[in-house]
């Protein structure tokens, strides 16, 4: 029997085509996937833990509508956005969707074109769903929208403690800013400071002190965007300021949002001014006085100027040169969706308000035991950022400012207050320079 | 006799090719990681460029004229040179102190050693958060065991007021840098020999004299290119400044590194911006011609 050749079944050089074939194949599924799968990138400075647990939330349930998408979150910060966002424009590496920045960033963006208009995503929420005039800030153009605001914020509200209040004798909390020094000198004591006003070279002291300007009747800009710093009423503003740094923390000379909310929620300061963040904070961080706390709007300099409300109007909004479109458009929509958007502005509760009239009304949304504890307070929040504004947007007189984050960024406000209150310089001299370096910021580019 | 005449040349010329071939890779890199951000700086400085967009116009020597006549480069260059003084000094004097102490037969010598490296091996950023909170005037233990002690009856105000915020970054920053003079001389005082010690212990000398008479001559060389590389390295320094104090109170730390990046990034002036990175390079480059001179001097 002659041995049997083993001819094989599959002949080589449709082996050999077979291997090259698989390893062409091995190759190309991860360019497939890589194709086919979607990163959305999502920017926001507004990062706490609880935070961060409700974007978790709006980031699964849109991955699970949209099975080849995948959401990422990444952290900014209100002093670092504006260089993190110059690098990625000028770098071409964009993030899809960024939140929670000052409606004057979102200008100013816009000015320079690089923004996707956001018209079709304001359709997909609902027009009728916001409430009334929500979004003019950000009708850059007749019709034309931007980006629109994820929620209100009242950020200059005056919190109090009414157990100290009480024990020392503060019958009602201030309305002027005589009435607020007479506070002062009863409030300060017993290892408790006054207030924690900033005094940092940051953004928070000059947004801050934007306030007080307006708290004197004064502006930093006329309607038509003069500039109008260089005022007595700027300088009564700095004068009292100057007066209120003896009832502030020694370090305020260095204080930012963080460090100025936490010399409240510690019980350092008898006073706090912030946003809505602080209830949240005091009950989970200083429950022992979270029964003692209430908000009232910043004084002003007499009865007859007008509150002003500091209002950073948090925003949504696309760079033009985002990636996936579509899909970046459907997750900027997606995060207004009931489920995620009221677990968000719960994460905080009175801190970002809802801009959407639908949410407002839920139920799910008004069952919170913040809220429900401190509905005054709330209501007054809501109120004050109803009739907020900002230095993008002085009043209603006013025209939008596309320069003033970059006066923000500049310090230049922020350095007047240092070099009057700490280094006690001219004020006149200062005023004067400063509304040089302002117009000159105006002027740039 | 002929052809070895012919011979040697070409096999010179040949070494000369292999020569240019071999560092070609060398120049290529050094050209597009050093070259080529060089000019580009000095290309963009001539322009008043928006950051986010890069686009902008020519506007020729503007922006050298802004940074010539301007208070803030002057101001910013005096607080770099302030802070790169202050900083260095403290790191070569904690440096060489340290190392001679180490150099000494102790108890856990090896573990000391290793511990004294780890200012150095910590991030900038967790550096400064811990220091920050050390500072801090409410909870800081700094302000905390102070008033413990009867230094002091109020918080003192670290960061936020002048002179203590100069003082206070010149201290983190020679906390978190004097471990490379450490390493660098403690290196360098286990080859000096023994020998010379011992002659000037038999001419009577003393401790003291003998740091002086043998130690410190004997530091010299690898002092000065210390001073040197730590000297523009602290020139340019940022992430420690700009974290601790953000260059306030007003501009009192705004070093150059910090305007640089302002005008970049917060006025989006990248034109300006890239002005005020050349001007800062020159300075740098007088460093930096001690330093080559220095090498070549060695060499």
């Amino acid at each position: 029997m002659s041995p049997r050749r083993l001819t094989p079944a599959v002949p080589r050089r449709a082996v050999l085509g077979g291997l090259a074939a698989g390893a062409a194949v091995a190759a190309m599924p991860r360019r497939i996937v890589a194709q086919d799968k979607v990163t959305i990138r999502w920017w926001s400075p507004q990062s706490s833990p609880e935070q961060l647990a409700a974007y978790e939330t709006q980031m699964r349930n849109f991955e699970a509508l949209h099975e080849n998408v995948e959401v990422v979150f990444e952290k900014t910060s209100d002093e670092g956005y504006a260089p993190q966002l110059a690098a990625a424009f000028a770098s071409g590496e964009v993030p899809n969707v960024v939140t929670h920045l000052p409606s004057f960033a979102v200008s100013n963006y816009w000015r320079n074109g690089l923004l996707e208009p956001f018209n079709d995503v304001i359709e997909m929420i609902g027009p009728d769903k916001f409430y009334e005039g929500a979004n003019d800030i950000y009708e850059v153009d007749p019709g034309q929208y931007a980006g629109t605001g994820i929620g209100n914020s009242a950020a200059n509200m005056m919190w109090l403690r009414t157990d100290l209040m009480e024990e020392r004798g503060v019958e009602a909390p201030p309305r002027t800013w005589d009435e607020m020094l007479a506070a002062m000198e009863k409030l300060q004591g017993g290892g408790i400071y006054g207030a924690p006003l900033p005094y940092g070279r940051n953004s928070m002291t000059t947004l801050i002190f934007i306030g007080f300007i307006h708290g004197a009747g004064g502006m930093v800009f006329n309607p038509d965007l003069s500039v109008a710093i260089d005022s007595p009423e700027t300088r009564d503003a700095l004068e009292f300021y100057k007066a209120m740094r003896q009832y502030c923390p020694p370090g305020a000379t260095n204080y930012s949002w963080g460090d100025s909310l936490t010399a409240f929620v510690s019980g350092a300061c008898a006073t706090g001014i912030y946003t809505g963040r602080v209830l949240i904070n005091v009950n989970t961080q200083n429950p022992d006085i979270a029964d003692h706390v209430t908000c009232v709007r910043y004084p002003t300099k007499s009865a007859d100027i007008d509150f002003w409300t500091f209002n950073d109007f948090p925003s949504v909004f696309i760079p033009k040169a985002a990636p996936n479109m579509e899909e970046t458009k459907q997750f900027a929509a997606f995060l207004f969706d009931p489920e995620g958007y009221i677990q968000q502005l719960h994460a905080a509760p009175g801190h970002v308000l809802p801009v959407l009239q639908t949410i407002s009304a839920m139920p799910e949304y008004q069952n919170n035991p913040i809220i429900e504890k401190y509905s005054e307070e709330v209501d007054k929040m809501a109120a004050a950022a109803a009739n907020g504004f900002n230095l993008g947007w002085e009043s209603r007189e006013h025209q939008p400012n596309a320069k003033a984050g970059e006066i923000v960024n500049s310090n230049v406000i922020s350095e007047m207050v240092q070099r009057v209150v700490l280094n006690d310089e001219n004020a006149d001299t200062v005023l004067s320079e400063t509304a040089t370096r302002i117009e000159e910021i105006m002027n740039a580019n | 006799m002929t052809a070895k005449a012919h011979t040697a040349p070409a096999l010179e010329r040949g070494y000369a090719r292999l020569g240019v071939l071999l560092i070609a890779p060398v120049i290529v890199v050094f050209s597009l990681v050093i070259v080529y951000p060089l000019l580009a700086a000095i290309y963009l400085s001539l322009f008043q460029i928006y950051t986010p967009t890069l686009q902008g116009s020519f506007v020729g020597v503007d922006n050298y004229m802004d940074l010539l006549t301007r208070r803030a480069f002057w101001s910013s260059l005096w607080v770099t040179l302030v802070w790169t003084f202050g900083t260095l000094s403290l790191q070569i004097v904690c440096g060489v102190g340290v190392a001679l102490l180490l150099h000494q037969n102790l108890w856990f010598r090896s573990l000391a050693r290793s511990l004294v490296l780890f200012p150095y091996f910590l991030s900038t950023v967790v550096a400064v958060l811990v220091w920050r909170w050390l500072f801090n005037d409410l909870y800081g233990a700094l302000n905390h065991g102070l008033m413990q002690i009867g230094l002091i009856d109020m918080p003192v105000d670290w960061l936020g007021s002048m002179p203590n915020a100069m003082i206070g970054i010149i201290l983190v920053g020679a906390w978190k840098y004097f471990p490379f003079v450490v390493i660098a001389v403690l290196a360098r005082l286990q080859t000096i020999p023994e020998h010379l010690y011992e002659a000037a212990k038999i001419d009577g000398a003393g401790p003291i004299a003998r740091f002086w008479d043998v130690t410190l001559p004997q530091l010299r060389s690898v002092l000065t290119v210390i001073i040197l590389l730590r000297a523009i390295w602290d020139f340019k320094e940022f992430d420690l400044i700009y974290l601790l104090t953000g260059g306030g109170p007003v501009t009192s730390t705004q070093t150059l590194a910090l305007l640089v990046y302002q005008e970049a990034f917060a006025l989006n002036e990248m034109g300006r911006a890239a002005a005020y990175s050349v001007g800062m390079m020159l300075v740098m480059l007088v460093f930096m011609i001690v330093y080559v001179r220095h090498s070549g001097r060695e060499g």
